[in-house]
């Protein structure tokens, strides 16, 4: 009995020796536990993403467990009495079972579309902060490449999606879908009978897009995520720049325990976020939609969020059509030139700009340390440009939402969102660009001045001027000795210099005590704080 | 009854023109042609709508009585005398029936307080009982379509199936103006098709019956009594009623476009903020 | 064990006793290249009331989450799920879900999330980078080892091979490559009546014997009922389909038709645009004051049904495209290029309302055959 009390208080010892005779885990296992991370709220915006990645598969499984990819015509026989009886594909009747038949079936549901917008909003914003901050650059192109693709494998991850329950909402996005690729020349109306398998919508697309939908993309897309993040590990994140931060060191904490603790709450926070979201949002009512006929539509037809940058170009897109006058005669649409060159141009522009940008600043090295975007004018005004071009592509592919909630003319939006797309785009990259050289300048002033303390001073002379604290050192007439701009923030208020006293811990009462302050018995009063001397 | 007999007219228009006599060698000619013009356009109404005269003749009901007085001061402004229309201003009330004043009048789109592109929906001027007047003495007018007796809701106690049927009718039907949820949604160059969320019955059988302002008739013969009936039972009992198993809030069910403002305005301020205090310096 | 790469600092003798467990710690991060700058309690000595506050507040937070995590069990397993009509408390069920596992996880997340925030000690590590490339020695051995497979196989000396796998591996690569590609290929221009120029209003729809004897099909509703011309008042629009079978089913989805009443004066509009129009495709289609146009938008197929009976307009929700009734249904704003189709119609024997031929413009989106 006593010999198999140690063995049990030496089994951990023994089963690590056994796998470290096996697979030589030990050196590789203390580096992971030892790796550093560097810490700001704007590195974990991407964690968004990838735990809203992993409640889509867990939701996404769930689903699959009910849910019947078929487009034959069965009749609705469920408890939402208000289809009772209609014929529908069996995809549809199979949607509605798993909300209304299935327990907890349609908070499930609603979990996982919330999940999917989530996971495009946050890569949305992930790459904003990506790109403001220059974390782009070499060595990392690769890795920005790849997430890109990961926004456009969620776009048709999330098309396929909105696609499946085939009701009517998803039914107008399938048909729009088809005309895009018959917009296609040559191959347009041919590409579109393969998909579908003949005539929209023949009977095979809901098949072929949920093996697309639960298999292809999610196989692809989980392969990149790894790639991603694997890359991140493998060069180590980037950093801002700061006290102690070069190029060539990480500066952070350890992987664990704080550092693995943080992304597991995070995640479950994320999770947290989506239920809460699930539970308090009705989204998508596919039973409001009905099943998906050709004849049927709604007003304010929209796809999901991520997609309707593209249905607002489609919109906003005038009506030009080119006529190729041989033979029969051919004609390329206007939709070909939003939908297929746009997306295609939205997607590979993107791409080549870490290599773009390298070339023209004629920069080969390394950076492992991120630029404040004022650094960059050019690169946060390109960006802001970008940006103001999807969100007005956006809003217009909601125009008659908003035409009909704030009662203006549909056909003002429209006009509106034409010459918004021409004219913002610019005047959001001017006016960033001032934002920032402006930005840069006052860094420098504070620099050179120091920082204002609001402190108003008479010259005897008669003469007002501003009291500044030096940042630095100071000459031998009290000016500040002007610093080098390090990349990093600069202190603009006396606060940031620990002017103010330190701030009392405790929510209702102070958890400990302030310490006291020092009494001069000579003066019998506080201590006078020693005068600021002038900057100036 | 004030009739304005063509003759009537005439002399005014004529004692009119007496009051510019440098003008009225001038005009002689236009008002002999307008005079013609007159006269034969009294002639033919005479001879095609011996109704309208017949009508003169007959009393108005007591009801109608009342209506008439309400119409003469509020109306008639814009609907013109008896009804008959002004060019440019308000359309002829002859044979638009009483669900059309029903509607328009119930719903407080008329009296309109200006010319605008569409009639706005706003707090009824009069009560039902002087709507129901009003009704009345347009009827007596023209005739028209009228709104049937008997309860405009289908009991799908009795009748299950009414409320799936009228789903489908307003899918084929409704939904492309008004929206699958019934919120409704915008037309051509700030026209809109209002929701229904606030429709009584009434109004919304006496919309499809007369088709007021930019809205298709949906006549007895295209949609039976019935299938009304049934429409109504539909926006009544699914999509009036705040019924939404999906959540508490239903974000207007616009679908995608406030479902996309929800995730950022909600799902990503919430995570921004949870990740700027898991990095902040504590 | 062998010394790292940088590793800078003094290294210990792991095997020494007096060494703390800390100890052993930092000589391992020294080994991995990093140094603790600052490691530091976040709290003055041991117990401190502040400590203890944190420790009860995350406390707190755990049991929150245990809470909140049954509650979702007990309303998963007890309230009323099933979809009922009218105010239920099954309404409540999918609120009652999301509210307390999302708050559930909520308190766990921040339970854990202020432990390491809070309760930990403060650290401040460095590490290395090690981004420099390899060496130039080692990129020479690595190149000249991938040449060096080239040689062993020596495929350049042999042309022969070259060929053989040239000719043997192709046509391999294209067998895999062609199922996938070539089982989804479908000509849609294959049939008598391709699919793309033809609707559900097309004689041959009925089948061969009654396009012979010169049968037209039939407009119908939904149900399959025909429809006589005062079935649809003035001013009134009907969604009509193909008197065929499955003719109201997405198998023809091509084929939904807006079939209008006009009001008399905006048919003589109408009819005087129809009549002069300048391909002369609409001569003749319409039937007293009514007319009818496919219903499936040229822009991208959406059904632009939304009519505007004073105005004269019909809207595509989709992208709001607008066409002109009374002009041919021309398009008059947004992206759409080409006007609606115009159905011929006339009145059958009994009556009804059929399609005299099928369209003569093409139905639906535009494409790149399309003339």
């Amino acid at each position: 009995m006593k010999r198999r009390k140690m063995d049990l208080a030496e089994a951990p010892k023994t089963f690590a020796k056994g796998v470290d005779d096996r697979f030589q885990a030990a050196t590789p296992l203390r580096g992971l536990l030892n790796k550093v991370f560097p810490d700001h709220w704007s590195f974990l915006l991407g964690e968004i993403a990838l735990f809203s990645f992993i409640v889509l598969l867990l939701s996404g499984v769930f689903l699959t467990l009910f849910f019947d990819p078929s487009m034959k015509e069965v009749p609705y026989d469920g408890s939402y009495l208000a289809l009772r009886g209609t014929m529908m594909s069996a995809a549809y009747e199979s949607s509605l079972n798993l909300s209304f038949e299935v327990r907890g079936g349609l908070f499930m549901r609603q979990m996982h579309h919330w999940a999917a917008l989530l996971f495009m909003a946050s890569i949305i914003v992930h790459m904003a902060r990506v790109f403001f901050t220059g974390a782009f650059r070499k060595p990392r192109e690769i890795n920005w490449v790849i997430g890109v693709l990961l926004f456009l494998l969620g776009f048709f991850a999330g098309f396929t999606g909105y696609s499946l329950p085939d009701d009517g909402l998803s039914g107008t996005g399938l048909r729009i879908a088809s005309a895009i690729m018959l917009t296609l020349p040559v191959i347009g109306t041919w590409l579109s009978a393969a998909i579908f398998g003949g005539e929209f919508p023949g009977e095979l697309i809901i098949g072929r897009f949920y093996i697309a939908h639960v298999l292809l993309i999610p196989g692809i897309l989980l392969a990149l995520i790894a790639a991603h993040l694997g890359i991140v590990f493998k060069q180590k994140h980037t950093q801002w720049p700061g006290p102690l931060r070069t190029n060539e060191n990480v500066v952070g904490e350890r992987m664990f325990p704080r550092y693995a603790m943080k992304q597991g709450g995070f995640f479950m926070a994320v999770f947290g976020v989506i239920a809460l979201m699930a539970g308090m949002f009705q989204i998508n009512p596919i039973w409001l939609f009905g099943p998906y006929r050709a004849a049927e539509v709604s007003s304010a037809s929209q796809p999901d969020f991520y997609v309707m940058f593209m249905d607002g170009l489609v919109r906003l897109m005038p009506n030009w059509q080119i006529y190729i006058p041989f033979g029969d005669g051919y004609s390329i649409p206007p939709m070909f030139w939003p939908a297929v060159v746009g997306l295609g141009a939205l997607f590979t522009l993107p791409m080549a700009y870490p290599w773009l940008e390298a070339r023209k600043l004629k920069d080969k090295r390394s950076h492992h340390l991120l630029e404040r975007p004022r650094d960059n004018p050019e690169r946060v005004g390109i960006g802001m440009m970008s940006l103001t071009f999807f969100v007005v592509a956006t809003l217009s592919g909601a125009n008659d939402v908003i035409a009909d909630k704030f009662h203006i003319s549909l056909n003002a939006m429209t006009w509106a969102g034409r010459i918004g797309l021409l004219i913002l785009p610019p005047l959001a990259y001017y006016i960033s660009v001032r934002i920032c050289l402006g930005l840069q300048q006052h860094d420098r002033q504070v620099l050179a001045h120091g920082v204002e303390t609001g402190i108003i001073k008479r010259l005897p002379n008669g003469q007002f001027v501003e009291v500044h604290q030096p940042l630095g050192p100071v000459d031998d007439h009290g000016h500040p000795i002007p610093l080098e701009y390090a990349g990093w923030v600069v202190p603009k208020k006396m606060n940031r210099l620990g002017a103010l006293a330190p701030a009392i811990k405790g929510f209702f009462y102070p958890v400990e005590k302030p310490a006291e302050i020092p009494v001069s018995p000579a003066v019998g009063g506080p201590v006078k704080r020693e005068e600021i001397k002038s900057g100036r | 009854m004030t009739s304005d007999t063509p003759a009537r007219r005439r002399a005014r228009v004529f004692s009119r023109r007496r009051g510019a006599p440098s003008r009225a060698r001038r005009r002689l000619g236009a008002a002999v042609r307008m005079i013609a013009a007159l006269a034969l356009a009294g002639g033919v109404y005479t001879a095609f709508a011996p109704g309208a005269f017949a009508e003169d003749t007959v009393q108005l009901s007591a009801v109608a009585q009342e209506g008439k007085a309400l119409y003469d001061t509020s109306c008639i402004t814009c609907h013109g005398r008896d009804g008959q229309g002004v060019e440019g201003r308000g359309p002829s009330l002859i044979g638009v029936g009483s669900a059309s004043v029903e509607f328009q009048v119930g719903t407080g789109r008329m009296p309109m307080t200006r010319q605008e592109a569409q009639a706005e929906q706003k707090p009824p001027q009069f009560d039902d009982a002087q709507t129901e007047q009003l009704a009345q003495y347009v009827q007596e007018l023209g005739g028209g379509p009228e709104l049937p007796e008997g309860p405009l809701v289908e009991d799908i106690k009795t009748n299950p199936d009414a409320l799936a049927r009228g789903g489908e009718l307003f899918r084929v039907n409704c939904t492309s103006c008004h929206g699958f949820g019934g919120g409704g949604g915008a037309l051509s160059s700030g026209k809109f098709a209002p929701g229904l969320h606030d429709a009584t019955a009434e109004q919304l059988y006496a919309a499809m019956l007369t088709g007021p302002q930019n809205m298709p008739v949906f006549g007895d013969n295209q949609l039976t009594p019935d299938q009304k009936k049934q429409i109504i039972t539909y926006i009544q009992l699914q999509l009036q009623q705040e019924k939404d198993p999906g959540g508490l809030f239903n974000l207007g069910r616009y679908g995608p476009s406030t479902e996309g403002m929800a995730i950022f305005l909600v799902g990503i301020t919430l995570l921004v903020f949870t990740s700027l205090w898991i990095a902040g310096k504590s | 064990m062998t010394a790292h790469n940088g590793a800078t600092g003094e290294a210990v003798d792991v095997n020494d006793p007096h060494l703390t467990r800390f100890d052993i710690v930092k000589e391992g991060l020294r080994r991995d290249d990093i140094e603790i700058i600052t490691y530091e309690s976040q709290f003055h000595g041991p117990n401190s009331k502040a400590e203890k506050r944190v420790v009860r507040n995350i406390s707190f937070l755990f049991l929150l989450s245990g809470l909140f995590t049954l509650a979702f069990l007990v309303f998963y397993i007890v309230w009323p799920w099933e979809f009922e009509l009218g105010h239920t408390m099954s309404d409540y069920y999918t609120p009652l879900l999301g509210v307390s596992l999302g708050l559930g996880l909520l308190a766990l997340g921040f339970a854990i999330l202020a432990w390491a925030k809070k309760l930990l000690p403060h650290e401040l590590s460095i590490q290395q980078r090690h981004g420099e490339p390899s060496s130039d020695d080692e990129r020479l051995i690595t190149g000249q080892t991938m040449m060096f497979v080239g040689d062993e196989l020596g495929v350049q000396r042999r042309p022969l091979l070259k060929g053989a796998i040239a000719l043997g591996a192709a046509p391999l690569g294209l067998a895999v490559g062609a199922p996938l590609v070539g089982g989804l290929i479908q000509n849609p221009h294959k049939d008598k009546h391709p699919i793309m120029y033809t609707t559900g209003f097309h004689p041959s729809k009925l089948g061969e014997e009654a396009e012979k004897a010169g049968k037209k099909v039939r407009l119908t509703r939904e149900d399959g009922s025909p429809i006589r011309p005062d079935d649809v008042s003035a001013g009134g629009q009907m969604t009509v389909y193909p008197g065929i079978p499955h003719g109201a089913t997405n198998h023809y989805a091509d084929s939904p038709t807006l079939l209008i009443h006009l009001r008399a004066d905006d048919a003589a509009e109408t009819r005087a645009n129809a009549e002069a129009d300048k391909n002369g495709r609409n001569k003749g289609s319409m039937y007293g004051n009514y007319v009818a146009y496919s219903k499936i938008c040229t822009h991208a197929g959406c059904p632009a049904s939304l009519y505007e009976q004073q105005t004269n307009r019909l809207l595509c929700p989709c992208h709001q495209s607008q066409f002109l009734i009374t002009d041919n249904a021309q398009p008059v704003f947004g992206p759409a290029t080409r006007r609606l189709p115009m159905l011929p119609l006339t009145v059958d024997e009994e009556g009804y309302f059929v399609a005299a031929e099928d369209y003569r413009d093409v139905v639906g989106p535009d494409f790149w055959e399309r003339p």
